[in-house]
């Protein structure tokens, strides 16, 4: 018992030192994963990230003049890590970036009370993006249901859906589970059939029962929402049964060049929705290529970087670097709170003459945030693989908002009301 | 010296029998207990409660409802974390069936249901022991959750398939739930824990532990010296099983905040299985010893570095914890293999003769 005294006056001291590192900086923290089982799809977006914020702090000397401390704190994309990161940052931290649906959900009650931004690009819940409700959570430029409404959009482009078979391959896991309603609404409007394959945690690395099921119901088209190990497994099945690779689509998520690599010219044709894309020619990587990768300073390597969540990270970090420039206009100050970005991230407007000044066009579609609207609704690319790499394949398809919104609204009244009390904003019409 | 036994004359057989014979071990109680009641608290920042002392509680309670089963009745049990699962499942539904309902008592109700759960997967261990059983907790585990995943009920059908505690109050004070405080929170799990220990404690002591203890050494022997060996093997159930329930209930609704069905997983099962061994079988104290050993060291450990401004990275300082943490395990087993309660108990026998040995 003797060890708690101890051990508490350790994190006291911990907590003591720690605060005294606030001076000049925006404290930008960064739930990593760098470890764990879904490490190998975490570390190319982490370093992607990481090496947008050096590159800013390396040639403009941050932003607004102060630097970004993009610390990290590792989670191994465990939940209790998660927390447990949350509560040690939240106190000078401006933004909370979780990085995973698992840690979302268990921060997102907690940052309403703390009034602290949640981060959480293509990511998390969809019905964050109505700002009212989820006044301090961000998942611009696009959400599940965007991505789901999006491929859709896709498949109708090749053919009418009514009478067609589409199986929903997805992790059973609330990420995996998060476009089910707005598919199951979209099956009953256009009369396709619906067909949801759950691929447990354990079973990500073998999925063979799944992929019998997919060949005794033959389905048109497998949608994948997978994440680490169950990508890889999928298409390596998907490759094994001799599955039509055209007709199999995933989320952004499931758009990783490593998966695809395993099969090389085999998984020719599978495609991936994305609201970035890696642009090589991009101004942006030149300059990141002289500040940050010439000086030393990236944990990246050249294969790596042309890969499509690499570059996804890139852009993450930008919508942040964006909000926080929207916010220090606003308030006139450089040092801002984590209030003031919320403002920020209230008030995106990414055009695409202001991609084009920062050397990013073509990385992702330009979108646009209000208070109301915490999503922007980018619209993405559906991206194929060729063999080699990821390439654009279709123009920018938009999500069909008049579908997706009454369903936001709804589920987002649905969870204040579970939560209720539950502070939401008002004053979203009003001028600010 | 400070352990000194010495005229400390029992006259009667109720001072033989009590709890503390020694009053040394009732002074250091009560100077742990002023800390967990009065200091912590006052002292202790948010960070402190959300990731040392609400988890090392909560864990340690868990741990405890283990350790009657495997360390006090000899059935070794890997489905821990599926009754705690039932117990956070039950009392989220309690909860949102009938939001009157007290938060206090729906959690110790929620052990209900878990002991229920419990006892029905525990009689196969009236046919088969050791690894058999095991392998039969293993599929309560199983089971379970793939009960929380597929039963939609469970979760009110919410479409991600978890379950998000409310806030709750109690007269007037939120308890559970984002608005709830932290300092609340661990008063509550600290009085809730210190009442199951106590009820431990003193379920082990008596006629019911003594016929746990006789089945786990010789069963055959407490069969034949008139033991009920069901009923001996089933109330173990029942009382674990209620234990870790309450726990689960704690740990959902005092401490995550939301839970999804694969938290309830084999993982954790091993984790608290790990607290009580490491802690100590067969002993209540060594429950809160493994329980900060392998919950509250890791968290230590991991601030350490930023606190002595070493520049290592976080995902560096990741590793090392968990070779750390790996290495102290080991040390800790090969120094006393039966857990750190022993050790304190064999540094206390030192103490008492200490610094005139014999």
């Amino acid at each position: 018992m003797k060890h708690i005294t101890r051990l508490a006056a350790v994190a006291a001291l911990g907590a003591v030192m720690g605060t005294g590192v606030v001076a000049q900086e925006l404290f930008a923290p960064n739930l990593s994963y760098r470890t764990g089982p879904f490490a190998a799809t975490g570390i190319p977006l982490m370093n992607g990230q990481r090496d947008y914020m050096l590159m800013l702090n390396a040639r403009d000397g941050g932003i607004g003049g102060l630097p970004v401390n993009f610390e990290e704190c590792e989670t191994g994309y465990s939940t209790e890590k998660g927390v447990e990161c949350y509560e040690k940052t939240k106190g000078q931290a401006i933004v909370t970036q979780p990085w995973s649906t698992g840690i979302t959900l268990q921060v997102l009650p907690k940052t309403n009370v703390d009034e602290i931004p949640i981060l959480a690009p293509g990511y998390g819940f969809s019905p964050m993006a109505d700002g009212k409700v989820f006044q301090w959570a961000f998942n611009t430029p696009a959400s599940y249901w965007d991505a789901a409404s999006m491929i859709l959009q896709y498949l109708e482009a090749q053919g009418d859906l009514s009478g067609k078979k589409i199986a929903f391959l997805h992790l059973d896991h609330p990420y995996g589970k998060e476009p089910l309603p707005f598919l199951e609404l979209k099956a009953a409007e256009d009369g396709f059939e619906l067909l949801p394959i759950p691929v447990g945690l354990k079973e990500m690395q073998n999925q063979s029962a799944q992929w019998l099921q997919i060949r005794r119901e033959r389905p048109d088209y497998v949608v994948m929402w997978g994440w680490g190990a169950m990508n890889a497994g999928a298409i390596t099945e998907a490759v094994k049964t001799k599955f039509p690779m055209d007709n199999m689509i995933g989320v952004w998520w499931a758009g990783h060049d490593a998966d695809l690599k395993i099969v090389g010219a085999e998984g020719k044709g599978y495609k991936s929705i994305s609201w970035s894309y890696p642009a090589l020619d991009a101004a942006v990587l030149a300059d990141i290529k002289t500040h940050v990768v010439d000086a030393g300073n990236s944990l990246s390597n050249e294969e790596e970087m042309q890969g499509v969540f690499y570059n996804r990270g890139l852009v993450i970090s930008m919508i942040l670097a964006e909000g926080i420039r929207a916010a220090q206009e606003h308030t006139g100050n450089a040092q801002i709170t984590a209030s003031d970005l919320r403002w920020g991230l209230e008030n995106l407007n990414v055009t695409d003459a202001r991609l084009a000044e920062l050397g990013m066009t073509g990385m992702v579609p330009p979108f646009q945030t209000t208070c109301a609207n915490h999503t922007g609704h980018s619209g993405g690319w559906m991206l194929e693989w060729d063999g080699e790499k990821f390439i654009k394949t279709s123009d920018l398809l938009q999500a069909e908002a008049d579908a997706i919104q009454p369903l936001e609204a709804a589920k987002a009244a649905e969870y204040a009301e579970a939560n209720a009390p539950w502070a939401m904003s008002e004053t979203c019409d009003a001028p600010s | 010296m400070f352990y000194r036994t010495a005229g400390q004359f029992k006259t009667s057989y109720e001072s033989d029998q009590a709890l503390f014979p020694v009053r040394q071990d009732a002074i250091l109680l009560a100077v742990i207990l002023v800390f967990a009641w009065v200091i912590f608290p006052l002292t202790a920042s948010e960070f402190t409660f959300q990731t040392l002392l609400i988890p090392i509680l909560i864990y340690a309670l868990a741990a405890m409802g283990l350790n009657i089963l495997t360390g006090y009745a000899g059935q070794l049990s890997l489905g821990t974390a599926a009754f705690m699962g039932v117990g956070a499942y039950a009392c989220y539904k309690m909860v949102t069936l009938m939001p009157w309902l007290n938060p206090v008592v729906a959690i110790l109700l929620s052990g209900v249901f878990s002991a229920g759960v419990g006892v029905a997967f525990g009689i196969p261990s009236l046919r088969i022991k050791g690894f058999y059983l095991a392998i039969a907790t293993l599929a309560a585990q199983f089971f379970l959750v793939w009960l929380f995943e597929k039963w939609a009920w469970l979760y009110n059908y919410n479409a991600s398939g978890a379950i998000q505690v409310p806030n709750l109050t109690m007269f007037g004070v939120y308890v559970a739930g984002p608005q709830a405080d932290s300092w609340v929170q661990y008063y509550l799990v600290l009085a809730i824990v210190s009442v199951m220990t106590v009820l431990c404690i003193n379920l082990t002591r008596g006629n019911l532990g003594r016929t746990w203890k006789a089945t786990r050494d010789v069963d055959i022997a407490a069969e034949l010296i008139g033991i009920n060996l069901m009923k001996s093997k089933l109330t173990a159930f029942m009382v674990s099983s209620y234990v870790v329930g309450v726990a689960g209930a704690l740990f959902v609704f005092m401490w995550r905040g939301a839970a999804e069905p694969n938290l309830f997983d084999i993982p954790l099962s091993f984790r608290i299985l790990f607290i009580a061994i490491i802690g100590g079988l067969g002993s209540i104290l060594g429950n809160y010893l493994g329980a900060i050993l392998i919950v509250g060291l890791p968290v230590v450990l991991g601030t350490l570095p930023a606190a002595l401004g070493i520049p290592i990275s976080s995902s560096m300082v990741e590793h090392i914890n968990v070779m750390m943490v790996g290495g102290l395990i080991v040390f800790f087993l090969i120094i006393e293999p039966h857990g750190l309660a022993q050790l304190w108990r064999l540094i206390r026998e030192k103490l008492i003769i200490w610094p005139f040995p014999h």
